[in-house]
């Protein structure tokens, strides 16, 4: 592949003006739509502005306002307890499934299809619908179920029923990723195994998991990254943060903070910024607890 | 970050598989294909065979039979399998089964009878209500599909343009400036909707078209980053065999690189649609009123405006789910298959 490079001129701007032509479109997109508003959020968050009075330089007034708030402490304790009850419940669905699938049953393949339906439709869309399964006089799961529980609005029952329908729309998702890490794991591996006698069992847990280490990498981090901004959702189903604001993630602060009501920027953006602060560290800190259990060569 | 690491497996899986496992091992690298294995395997293979249709071919028949072949069948483990994958599949489509049902029932109806009981007679009057008079869903969904095909359009044109530069071309601070186009990855959406917001306002665009399209228009890191390491697995000799031929650099990108990267153009089309389809915050926050709605944003005004209205409320879901879901239809296997290549956020 490199050895034509040969005959070029060596020089290292021989396609300069090409790639300047090339790359211009995407490069203004990236520096006006991403880069720069990343620099306005750090100036942003130093001062006080609510879009209409002019902005008035407050210095970390917005950090320690906010860092002290029992509302965004609220927030992050429930986007934590989403993510706890989600994840886990998806990950061992979505194995679950994956090992199901996985087994050479005649049909497999349309169950996959099937499964992912619900993660190919807006999440805003499903959330609306089941808003009205889970209503309470009118809606279809009392109806199936004879009783008249009050699923969104109390308190106690808010928070799992929005899990519940996040997990629901996320499996399939999940299962493929463990479907396409299943079907890396070599046969001779398993062959090697059994020809020790190991059981079904024992091949699970101490050979396919432990190779699966990757794809389980991948699909934590993807999907608590996810689950750590849900909003559409949660929006659809609890606005405004939810009974007792009991499914006010922090997603679904911000965007209260910042559009609704107080119209307040700046502390909105120290919760964004708070909360990539903290995406940033779950990442790195999964990416070591995995890097030491991984075993990449498989021959 | 996170997709350099899940290139590692399948590509090491694919080098150690001896050569009678070489069909399995090629069809368990489409699916679960990464960027990085994309890279390495065209390269090895004749042209053609790179962009046969079947290059997203689900692997698990073969797999199936294989492993039916291998294992002694189990018939109760076999019933129960298919017993939990039955209920797994009720659950999954019962929500949508139910929901189409009541936006089809008349409000009479679904106020007299249980919510299980079929439409009876089939109506569509929810849906007429809903296209005509106060609700006009017309507009959301003529909003909807000129933003995303823009979108789609300005996306694939410019991320393909600056994924063949990284790929093909040589210039000062290339890996650089590619290290930059990775590092925004990172960057959560919810971070940027608030600056981006300050910064429509203050240049008058705020509640426009241009509002909803400009930000996503010019392409996108994470496409950049798949397109580039596609084209980087199209041989250099192609290319500069082109150019002996008296092609320009543009003839080549458009005429050589893109028909070569059908697949992936392909996949990373779907992803553009269905995740603009769907967006809901951006939306959200930088319109009001009715004139620039997009069909998420018209689905929760009107839940939130006619609560009780549940038929009506339905019928709005069906309309703004319809549209994917027959894509899906189309191309099932793709997105299926397309899921597990890229992570499709």
């Amino acid at each position: 592949m490199q050895t034509s490079h040969v005959q070029r001129s060596p020089g290292r701007m021989r396609h300069g003006r090409l790639a300047s032509v090339l790359l211009a479109p995407s490069l203004f997109g990236l520096a006006a739509f991403l880069v720069f508003p990343i620099l306005v959020v750090l100036w942003l968050s130093l001062n006080r502005w609510d879009l209409l009075t002019p902005m008035r330089f407050v210095g970390l007034d917005n950090y320690f306002d906010v860092l002290s708030d029992p509302t965004f402490g609220n927030s992050m304790l429930r986007t934590v307890i989403f993510v706890v009850l989600v994840i886990p419940l998806q990950v061992a669905l979505g194995l679950f499934m994956a090992v199901l699938l996985t087994r050479g049953l005649p049909g497999s393949g349309l169950f996959r299809v099937i499964y992912v339906i619900p993660w190919i439709c807006a999440p805003l869309a499903l959330g609306v619908v089941w808003k009205w399964i889970l209503a309470p006089y009118d809606g279809a799961l009392n109806n199936l179920l004879g009783v008249s529980v009050e699923w969104l609005s109390n308190p106690a029952l808010a928070m799992p029923a929005v899990a519940g329908v996040t997990i629901w729309s996320q499996v399939g998702y999940t299962t493929l990723f463990f479907i396409a890490g299943l079907a890396a794991i070599p046969d001779q591996v398993i062959e090697a195994a059994q020809l020790d006698g190991a059981d079904g069992w024992k091949i699970f847990w101490q050979i396919k998991l432990p190779l699966l280490g990757p794809t389980l990498f991948f699909v934590l981090v993807t999907g608590v990254i996810s689950a750590f901004q849900a909003f559409d959702q949660i929006y659809a189903l609890t606005p405004n943060g939810g009974p007792q604001g009991t499914t006010d993630v922090i997603a679904s602060r911000i965007y209260l903070e910042a559009f609704q009501g107080g119209f307040n920027l700046g502390r909105a953006l120290v919760m964004a910024l708070v909360s990539f602060v903290i995406l940033v560290i779950i990442t790195l800190v999964q990416q070591r607890f995995f890097s030491e259990r991984i075993t990449y060569d498989l021959s | 970050m996170t997709s350099a690491d899940r290139t590692e497996v399948p590509g090491r899986t694919d080098q150690a598989a001896p050569a009678s496992e070489v069909d399995r091992a090629d069809g368990a690298a489409a699916l679960s294909e990464r960027p990085g294995t994309r890279a390495h395997n065209p390269a090895q293979r004749p042209a053609a065979d790179r962009v046969a249709p079947d290059q997203h071919a689900a692997p698990e028949e073969s797999t199936g039979v294989r492993s039916s072949r291998r294992k002694r069948r189990n018939p109760l483990a076999d019933a129960l399998t298919y017993a939990v994958l039955l209920v797994a599949a009720l659950l999954t489509l019962g929500p949508f089964a139910l929901s189409f049902m009541t936006a089809f029932k008349s409000p009479g109806q679904f106020a007299s009878e249980p919510a299980l009981t079929p439409p009876n007679p089939v109506t569509t009057e929810n849906f007429t209500r809903l296209f005509g008079g106060d609700y006009s869903f017309i507009s959301p969904i003529a909003v909807t599909a000129q933003v995303v095909a823009l979108i789609l359009v300005g996306q694939l044109a410019f991320s393909i343009m600056a994924a063949y530069a990284f790929a093909k071309l040589r210039f000062a601070y290339r890996d650089t400036l590619f290290w930059v186009y990775l590092a925004t990855l990172m960057i959560p959406q919810v971070v940027i909707v608030i600056p981006l917001y300050a910064m429509m306002v203050q240049s008058g665009m705020r509640n426009t078209f241009w509002a909803l399209v400009l930000p996503f228009m010019f392409g996108s890191p994470y496409a950049v980053f798949l397109l580039r390491e596609h084209f980087r697995g199209i041989p250099d000799d192609l290319i500069d065999a082109a150019r002996i031929d008296g092609a320009g650099d543009w003839r080549i990108l458009w005429q050589i690189v893109v028909p070569l990267s059908r697949g992936i153009i392909a996949t990373l089309a779907i992803i553009t649609v269905v995740s603009h389809w769907n967006n809901f915050m951006w939306p959200l926050i930088i319109t009001t009123g009715r004139d620039w709605q997009v069909i998420t944003v018209a689905t929760a005004n009107l839940q939130s405006q006619y609560n009780a209205n549940w038929t009506l409320v339905m019928a709005a879901t069906t309309v703004a789910m319809a549209p994917l879901l027959i894509l899906f239809g189309l191309f099932q296997r793709t997105i299926v298959n397309s899921i597990s290549l890229t992570g499709f956020k």
